[in-house]
């Protein structure tokens, strides 16, 4: 034998070494199709109707089954998802949007422009966010099969990013469903064009969704919420665990392989498991109470003052946050740091100020004569009623007199619609893209902020259109929340989740789950 | 019987270990919920964040839960929720059960009628009566009572009636009622006095279901608001952390088995002194 | 007997009437409007005026009682506002659950209380029988959802030998149906087990001092089977009513078991049912269940008149 051929040999062997031995490694991260992903949720879904409700379950699930002309990528920007893209006229004021071709429905109809237009009018109707976009909407019409149309009263900054939020989003039925259901009923037959279908809903039981095989995938990677999505999975099965103690020991024991909405006491326990990981989702909420300015005690501007001048909110969120300061941060901005385009950074707000003097001062000058404040929280969720507990405590060491009402969620969202029932109610806000989706700051939405200053800086946002111009408008805006006070803004708290070492491909930076691009190893 | 010296009554009961045994548990119980500031070490409500899920010390007995509370006071001011939930229903089931089972045992055109309503509201358990009365009221302690009496009272009156069923055929009974006595002087002079021990073991039983009842509805989130310390809320509040602090479900569960205990004791002891009859259903 | 039985069955009307009532009178005793709850804040006066119009409640107490009666014999128990589907449909969906809970809880109950009681029994006053009862007092007082808490925590947490929480089907899987019963009841089951126990040991210690049970042994039948055969069939009949009892308790007990772990029966649609203000199901739910503790009492005691030839007649 030659030295070249033992040679040539040798990196023959060499190289089948590296197959054989590489081969499996690299092959366990390609995705592996098949398999029932059981994952644990906080409960039953109002709805499995995207265009009804704002629940956070409503979200996640629909986001699953149905998709929208547009939607978010990583740094939180609108890229297309069913549209191909739009045009925009030069006077602003008409928007043309070109949709994909080929897109199927779960009942094999092809999506055309004809769903489009009559999903997105129902949205407009009853959606918060479509109703804001729509209140500038002269016209909305199909041109052609996959071409539709929009004509807006004047310039408005908010189209494309209203048609991305997940959230009470602008989702695509077929025509006969959104025209069948009128806004305010709820569907109650679900067909989109998402990677996945539902197969079965057994109330308190399980949601069952199955892989769509005729799902037509975008070409591009992965990105954010959009981009392209694969069902790896033959099945995710939804299954509704209330209680949060039992969520933990089922991810633990192997029961369920994704719990979302965990305590953050169980970080440690989830952490020492050998086949569980705990996932830290960043923002998760940032808590607020929320005053009725409409009628009773917290009309008054100083009162509202007096109650921000005299929290203390770091060892609230720290102790919301189990104790353990990875799981709270404490910010002044209305926008989370991952909303990298509208975060603040700006000084000297009187945010946390823990200045208990101040307080009894504005007390005083708000002519405060110790009547019982109506406070609302739930124990539905943990850590609204954590924070609520909380700040009784530390305002009524600074003179307030507070009637804290613990009481369901549903009640909650009943009773908050109605001025006569409370004065401040608990909450946590998600994520908002956009500064007009800041809910708080409207005048419809419970509370009733209808500031003229606040109320005036909202409409022209919605209006201008140059980002910087924009940025500026919101930093009034945040100075004049803190003066006028129409919610106390605690910290952000991040939420725990747990996840199996089965479960591959899991994007861990987007603030909602979703499991499509997600597969297990078996 | 109604006759017999009370002296062998006391000394009978007295005598009897259960009785005492329970007795002395149950005093325990209720010093502790009268004196129940004097004995906690801290305020139960006070929020003490930075000592949370804090194990039991010297500076907390038994701990504290995921607010910084002291487990202890907690605790011991628990008592006075259970102990007043438990006495409430017990009185009302005892008064809403002699009315109830004297007028049945008396009028007997009312007797028929009567016994088919107390078979129906006896019918419903008790605990899913309470939650129902939650959705329509909200929750609160009262739920509890009121769901505990409205099924509970019947078997008190059905007691209430055996025994007047049983003296009234009797002697001194007939007598007084032909002398022209009328029914309520004979009722009170001659039968209820005869209820006494019954109604006494059934109360004590009832009792202790009670504190069970309003423990298991404060866990489900349907008793007393959450912040007013309650053994049922203690032990909700902890079951989140079982692993990190299991002091906080465990102690609560401790004074409530030793309540049932002690009220368990005495309905046997009662039972067994006052009438051997009464042991079997 | 017929004429008993017949009697019995009659007697049952009058008692469903009275559940029935109370039912109705559950959903009327919400402060305010049921209507408005139902319909939402977002409901106009119009809608209001309308649902109450189709739902009949703008009608006299009295005709609406009425006519909830004849909805019941017809066994329309409504629709329920937040499953959009019949009381009925639901309940049947979630029975299954609840009775195989309850079933085996009253196994575990029986399958340890009634040879506790009987060993206890069978050497009154010794280490056995103190035990035992001691045991059994214990079992009483311990509240079963403590009980399931720690166990959870024993056994699924910790060892890791049964599933923490969830439900299985018999009729799907039966071995997984198993694994996942196993805690709930347990844990259920062992506060019943307890008072079994006890009454079982008491029966049978009567039972054992009856005259023809002394002649037996004095005629030198062994120990053991003048125990377990004589004396047992006297004492089955007290311990058939407690079983009757210990159902209805069970039935009750069952809410907290189903919410601890996870299983999905009719305790747990009743408590969603009440957060979620769906008042049809709840007043479907304890219609069913206090029906059930009727029947039960009539199936005990019409077992009670097969068990005891000695009442035969009322």
């Amino acid at each position: 034998m030659t030295f070249g051929r033992l040679v040539s040999r040798g990196i023959i062997l060499a190289l089948l070494a590296v197959v054989l031995l590489g081969g499996p490694a690299l092959a366990a991260d390609a995705p592996k199709r098949g398999g029932v992903l059981r994952v644990g949720n906080l409960g039953e879904p109002p709805a499995l109707d995207a265009h009804w409700t704002t629940a956070s379950i409503t979200e996640t699930l629909t986001n699953h089954l149905y998709e929208g002309l547009y939607s978010l990528d990583a740094s939180n920007r609108p890229i297309p998802m069913l549209a191909e893209g739009h045009t925009v006229s030069r006077d602003g004021l008409t928007y043309t949007f070109k949709l994909r071709q080929g897109v199927k429905f779960h009942n094999g109809k092809e999506m055309t422009s004809e769903d489009v237009v009559a999903s997105l009018a129902r949205w407009g109707k009853q959606s918060i966010y479509g109703k804001a976009l729509f209140a500038q909407v002269v016209e909305w019409k199909a041109v052609d099969k996959y071409t539709a149309e929009m004509k807006l009263k004047e310039k408005s900054a908010i189209v494309l990013i209203s048609l991305a939020v997940p959230n009470n989003f602008g989702a695509i039925y077929p025509k006969e469903i959104a025209e069948k259901f009128p806004p305010e009923i709820k569907v109650t037959e679900y067909v989109g064009t998402g990677p996945f279908k539902l197969a079965e809903w057994k109330p308190d039981q399980y949601i069952r969704m199955v892989r769509f095989d005729d799902y037509k995938a975008r070409n591009e990677k992965p990105n954010g919420y959009g981009g392209g999505k694969t069902a790896h999975l033959d099945e995710i099965r939804w299954i509704p665990v209330p209680e949060v103690a039992t969520r933990v020991a089922q991810v633990e024991t192997g029961e369920l392989e994704f719990a979302d909405d965990l305590n953050l006491d169980a970080y440690d326990r989830l952490t020492k498991n050998p086949n569980v990981r705990p996932l830290v989702s960043k923002p998760y909420y940032w808590l607020v109470a929320v005053f009725n300015k409409k009628e009773g005690l917290m009309t008054n501007q100083k009162l509202r003052q007096a109650w921000q001048a005299a929290l203390d909110i770091e060892p609230i969120m720290k102790n919301v946050a189990g104790g353990k300061a990875e799981f709270y941060r404490m910010d002044s901005s209305l926008a989370p740091v991952e909303i990298t385009a509208w975060h603040t950074k700006l000084a000297g707000l009187p945010w946390n100020e823990r200045n208990r003097d101040k307080a009894r001062r504005l007390l005083q000058e708000a002519g405060y004569k110790k009547e019982p404040i109506r406070f609302m929280t739930t124990q539905e969720y943990k850590w609204m009623y954590d924070f609520a507990l909380l700040t009784k405590q530390q305002l009524e060491d600074a003179g307030f007199t507070i009637d804290l009402q613990v009481v369901d969620w549903a009640t909650l969202v009943k009773r908050r619609n109605n001025s006569k029932e409370y004065d401040v109610f608990t909450t946590g806000m998600g994520a908002f893209y956009d500064p007009t989706h800041h809910i708080y700051l409207t005048a419809s939405w419970p509370g009733w902020t209808t500031d003229e200053d606040i109320l005036r800086l909202q409409a022209e946002l919605a209006r201008e259109t140059d980002p910087k111009k924009r940025m500026t408008l919101w930093e009034q805006q945040t100075r004049q929340f803190y003066e006028k006070v129409p919610v106390i803004r605690y910290g952000d708290l991040f939420g725990l989740r747990g996840i199996r070492n089965t479960v591959k491909g899991f994007n861990e930076k987007t603030e909602r789950i979703r499991f499509y691009n997600v597969w297990l190893e078996q | 019987m109604s006759e017999a010296p009370r002296r062998s009554w006391s000394r009978r009961l007295l005598s009897n270990r259960n009785v005492v045994a329970g007795l002395l548990i149950l005093t325990v119980v209720v010093a502790a919920a009268l004196a129940a500031d004097l004995v906690s070490t801290h305020d139960p409500r006070r929020l003490d964040p930075p000592s949370r899920l804090s194990p039991p010390s010297a500076a907390h007995y038994l701990g504290t839960d995921e607010f910084g509370r002291d487990v202890w006071s907690l605790v011991i001011h628990g008592s006075r929720v259970s102990l007043a939930v438990g006495l409430t229903t017990m009185l009302l089931t005892s008064l809403g059960g002699i009315l109830i089972g004297l007028v049945a045992g008396y009028y007997r055109r009312l007797d028929l009628p009567l016994m088919r309503v107390m078979d129906g509201l006896m019918a419903f358990p008790a605990i899913l009566l309470a939650i129902a009365l939650m959705a329509a009221r909200g929750p609160g302690v009262w739920n509890v009572i009121f769901a505990l009496s409205v099924v509970y009272t019947p078997r008190t009156a059905l007691l209430i009636r055996s025994t007047v069923l049983s003296i009234r055929e009797t002697d001194y009974v007939q007598a007084a009622r032909a002398l022209g006595r009328r029914d309520l002087g004979v009722a009170v002079r001659h039968i209820l006095p005869n209820c006494v021990g019954p109604l006494l073991v059934q109360g004590s039983f009832i009792f202790a279901y009670a504190i069970l009842a309003e423990a298991i509805l404060g866990f489900l989130g349907v008793g007393v608001p959450p912040y007013v310390p309650s053994w049922g809320n203690v032990i909700a509040s902890g079951k989140n952390v079982i692993r990190e602090a299991f002091w906080v479900s465990l102690f609560p569960g401790v004074a409530l088995t030793l309540s049932g205990l002690s009220l368990n004791l005495l309905g046997d002891g009662l039972r067994d002194t006052l009438d051997p009859r009464l042991r079997v259903p | 007997m017929t004429a008993y039985l017949v009697r019995r069955i009659l007697a049952l009307v009058p008692v469903l009437a009275v559940v029935v009532t109370v039912v109705f009178l559950l959903i009327h005793l919400i402060p305010g409007d049921p209507v408005s709850v139902m319909l939402g804040p977002d409901a106009t006066p119009a809608q209001i005026q309308a649902t109450r119009q189709a739902l009949g409640l703008d009608r006299p107490l009295p005709e609406q009682l009425l006519k909830f009666y004849a909805r019941m014999l017809r066994g329309d128990l409504g629709q329920s506002y937040f499953l959009d589907r019949p009381v009925t449909t639901a309940l049947l969906e979630r029975a299954e659950p609840t009775l195989v809970l309850t079933v085996s809880a009253l196994l575990v109950a029986v399958v340890i209380g009634v040879p506790s009681g009987i060993v206890a029994a069978a050497r009154p006053g010794s280490l056995w029988d103190r035990f035992l009862m001691l045991s059994a007092l214990l079992g009483v007082c311990v509240p079963g959802f403590w009980l399931s808490l720690n166990f959870i925590y024993l056994f699924a947490v910790r060892l890791g030998w049964l599933p923490a929480a969830g439900y299985a089907s018999l009729l799907v899987d039966p071995l997984a149906a198993l694994r996942y019963m196993v805690l709930p009841a347990v844990s259920l089951g062992f506060s019943q087990s307890a008072l079994i126990a006890r009454i079982s040991r008491s029966c049978m210690l009567e039972a054992l001092q009856q005259d023809y049970i002394r002649t037996a042994r004095a005629k030198g039948l062994s120990q053991g089977t003048v125990t377990w055969i004589h004396a047992f069939r006297n004492a089955l009949v007290p311990v058939v009513t407690v079983i009757g009892i210990t159902t209805a308790i069970l039935i009750g007990g069952a809410v907290v078991t189903e919410i601890v772990f996870n299983i999905p029966g009719l305790g747990r649609l009743i408590i969603s049912a009440v957060f979620r203000r769906d008042y049809p199901v709840v007043q479907g739910v304890i219609l069913v269940t206090a029906t059930a503790y009727v029947l039960i009492n009539l199936v005990v005691d019409v077992l009670y008149v097969f068990i005891d030839p000695r009442i035969r007649y009322e």
